[in-house]
């Protein structure tokens, strides 16, 4: 609110700058006709008229009411001189040559001055002041002329102009802090949409391996199981999309497990399939049914995916073993293939992004991974992750 | 062959460019749903306010118009114009309450029809008394009366039917009977009268559109405060989101056998390049502050703020020196008298230096250099000074003639957390 009432403060100064500016501008050149005053009038009125505009200019430079009432007493003082001698008529155009300094030169000051009730009586006073003062300056003088009254209208119009615009500001913010409170929670919303779809890492990793095999045409692999594959991840995807967390499993339509925990054997029955059609026997050994926190089973199955993606690539075999044991603090995965293996101390572990995919992803969820291998004899992996 | 189209939008690239013009999707979003809604902002509120001035005028006028009765030469003439604008003014402010602060372009013409032809009559009325600019009364209502579609026509129609206004009366005034010493300044008063209205209206309710859109600007930004030390952004979610959608279409293409397998060459390489954005977005996304999603999502901010911040060192602060620091450049950069000046401002925080001396609670300083364009130091606003103030204990200097403050940021060590 409070920059916003700066901004509005800001808004009124420069409306009240154009205002004033124009009434300004306008009556200098109506008194620069000749004939309209007196020529020594006309030169002892400018400065006070230029004075009257710097005002209007400093208006909207500083914050203070200093310059609201010098402009308002020069643009008065300006209406008095103009008028002398005043035991001789004025010139029959000078209340009209003067009419816009007061309706708008100075009455300008009134969008600025409405905000408060002792503001407004300066308002009023240099109202009437003014109004008088161009009544004084008309050829008739016997009621208000018609002059007199356009700067009653010029006050009036400028106060309830200062007042409208002053008073939209807080209906136009309580739209604005509305929206953005909406805005807030879309944005808490979309960071928790965004959470759960980086949280579906299980079925991009699925995702991405199909896409990888459409990007290389599907050259390689059975058109039917490609299609079986891209109709499996449209449907998680779908499922995704319509507010479901899914991860890669072929139960049925009841999940009965609580959301927390995913029961770890028909998921591990989606990575065989996966594997399988792409021409890596898996053979499952072990127990089943094992749950596991969420991000827990993310990391075990994304690592035990990699492992057997570098058993397909490296070993030469087309089958690989996975034994899965647990005890009560820990559940153990053992992958073996009977492969070509090779020598540790040959290959270093960063060679198939062992480290990073495999140990990094396992430690981030306080497990760990162990390699065993020498060329001619297979390959050993366990990977361990706590219950 | 293939019946699997690309998507219109590359979203690394943004290459089929909806978001290339206009505001950042946060603002047009938000301006979108507060549209939706009937609001308008407070704009609407203001097109009454303009109502009520015109009406004021109006009656003015009339009066004006009354006590001249005698004066004219075809009173009823100058009466049937007085008719016409009221009636015209009146089924104008029914039209637009009823429509819903909305103004079709045929009522806006036929409103302008009907002011001109207030305008004509009035002209014809007054033309024998060789005096426009004294005798004038509905005809200068009409420039009152344009005020009062202001909020709902673009600034540019207005003033030219502001214009045209002005030409008539310019071109009544110098046709009809010269200019003296006595009636020079009432014509110049007519003329301005018709005209001025319409341009100060259009200059208010620019510039209130101006502070609305600021605001809402600053207020949309302000939400990243509250955010996690590193976020995705609302653009990122919303991208990932089409990311899938554009896969799983791609897949059930294949899946159903619209897309004959195997692939030709272009819907392989769709294939390639969804799979690398994807996994793009899945490893890149959570890399950046809050700061940044501020800086990138406004308008404003996004112009002339570059940030530099290689340890993601804003994801530390915590939520009033965030609401400090934002608020703080935010009036750096809106606290201008000229909109046009081309400020710049640059952020840069960290690197955290070697520990000194030991903080109380472990915490760790983070310092944070803002240096600007364009920002005269004895210029600054003291509630910059107040919000700067809260982000941490800092120094100003003046470099190349423009504001440079350093400050010096406690934040609590990530590493207690």
């Amino acid at each position: 609110m409070e920059l916003i009432a700066k901004e509005r403060d800001r808004l009124l100064q420069r409306t009240a700058r154009f205002l004033g500016l124009s009434g300004t501008i306008i009556t200098l050149i109506s008194l620069s006709f000749p004939g309209v005053v007196r020529f020594g009038d006309y030169i002892a009125t400018i400065p006070f008229l230029l004075f009257l505009a710097l005002c209007h200019v400093m208006i909207s430079r500083n914050r203070t009411l200093l310059w609201a009432i010098l402009g308002i007493v020069s643009g008065l003082a300006a209406l008095v001189i103009v008028r002398v001698p005043y035991d001789t008529p004025p010139s029959a155009s000078l209340g009209t040559a003067i009419a816009p300094l007061g309706a708008a030169g100075i009455a300008c000051f009134a969008i600025v001055l409405v905000s408060s009730v002792s503001r407004i009586v300066l308002v009023v006073v240099a109202g009437i002041a003014s109004t008088l003062l161009v009544q004084l300056a008309t050829v008739q003088t016997a009621a208000l002329s018609p002059t007199s009254l356009a700067i009653i209208l010029g006050w009036v119009l400028s106060a309830v102009l200062g007042y409208w615009l002053s008073a939209s500001v807080p209906r136009a913010a309580r739209r604005i802090y509305s929206i953005g409170r909406a805005h807030r929670a879309e944005r808490q919303a979309s960071e928790t949409e965004a959470q759960r779809r980086q949280g579906a890492r299980l079925l991009h990793d699925t995702v991405l391996a199909t896409l990888t095999l459409l990007a290389h045409s599907g050259v390689g692999v059975a058109p039917e199981a490609l299609r079986q594959q891209a109709a499996e991840d449209a449907r998680l995807l779908r499922q995704l999309r319509l507010g479901a967390t899914p991860t890669p499993e072929s139960s049925g339509p009841y999940n009965l497990t609580p959301v927390e925990e995913t029961p770890l054997g028909t998921t591990l029955e989606s990575v065989k399939q996966r594997f399988g059609r792409m021409g890596l026997e898996v053979s499952w050994h072990g127990t089943g049914q094992v749950l596991l926190p969420s991000d827990v089973l993310d990391a075990f199955l994304l690592s035990l995916a990699e492992c057997l993606e570098n058993v397909r690539r490296h070993s030469g075999v087309t089958q690989a073993h996975v034994t899965i044991t647990d005890d009560a603090t820990t559940v153990r995965a053992m992958v073996t293939d009977s492969g070509i293996g090779f020598d540790l101390d040959v290959i270093d572990d960063d060679k198939f992004g062992f480290r990073e995919s495999v140990i990094g992803r396992l430690r981030e969820v306080g497990g760990n991974a162990r390699l065993f291998s020498s060329p001619g004899s297979g390959t050993t992996v366990v990977l361990e992750v706590p219950r | 062959m293939s019946s699997f189209l690309r998507p219109d939008e590359n979203t690394l690239g943004v290459i089929f460019g909806r978001r290339t013009k206009g505001g950042p999707p946060g603002v047009a979003k938000a301006l979108r749903q507060a549209s939706a809604r009937g609001a308008t902002l407070g704009t609407s509120y203001l097109g009454v306010g303009a109502g009520v001035l015109s009406a004021i005028q109006a009656l003015y006028g009339l009066s004006l118009f009354a006590s001249q009765w005698n004066t004219y030469p075809q009173p009823l003439t100058a009466a049937m114009a007085w008719v016409l604008y009221v009636a015209a003014f009146v089924t104008a402010l029914v039209t637009m309450s009823v429509l819903g602060d909305r103004l079709p372009v045929w009522i806006f013409v036929l409103y302008l029809l009907a002011l001109a032809g207030a305008v004509a009559l009035d002209f014809v009325a007054i033309w024998p008394l060789h005096n426009i600019g004294l005798y004038a009364t509905a005809s200068i209502s009409a420039g009152f009366g344009l005020m009062i579609v202001v909020t709902l026509r673009r600034g540019r129609e207005m003033l030219a039917a502001a214009g045209i206004l002005g030409i008539a009366f310019l071109v009544a005034i110098v046709m009809d009977g010269h200019l003296t010493a006595e009636t020079f300044p009432s014509q110049l008063n007519t003329l301005a009268l018709a005209v001025l209205p319409t341009v100060i209206g259009v200059f208010v309710v620019r510039g209130f559109r101006r502070m609305v859109q600021q605001e809402l600007d600053r207020v949309l930004v302000q939400s990243t405060v509250s955010a996690p030390r590193f976020a995705v952004g609302m653009l990122a979610s919303e991208e990932l989101a089409r990311l899938d959608l554009a896969a799983e279409d791609l897949l059930e293409s294949v899946a159903t056998g619209r897309t004959a397998l195997k692939l030709d060459p272009k819907t392989a390489s769709v294939a390639a390049s969804l799979a690398t954005e994807l996994r793009l977005h899945l490893i890149e996304g959570r890399r950046e502050t809050w700061l940044y999603h501020a800086v990138s999502e406004s308008e404003m901010l996004g112009k002339s703020v570059t940030l530099s911040d290689k340890g993601s060192l804003a994801g530390l602060l915590d939520s009033g020196q965030r609401d400090g620091l934002l608020s703080a450049v935010w009036l750096l950069m809106s606290d201008t008298r000229k909109p046009s000046v081309a400020r710049t401002l640059s952020l840069t925080l960290g690197p955290v230096a070697p520990m000194g001396e030991r903080l109380p609670n472990n915490q760790i300083p983070v310092p944070i250099v803002i240096t600007t364009t364009d920002v005269p130091r004895n210029r600054v606003d003291p509630a910059i000074w107040a919000s700067i103030s809260r982000v941490g204990r800092y120094s100003d200097s003046t470099e190349r003639s423009s504001l440079r403050v350093d400050i010096e940021c406690i934040v609590d060590n990530p590493a207690d957390q």
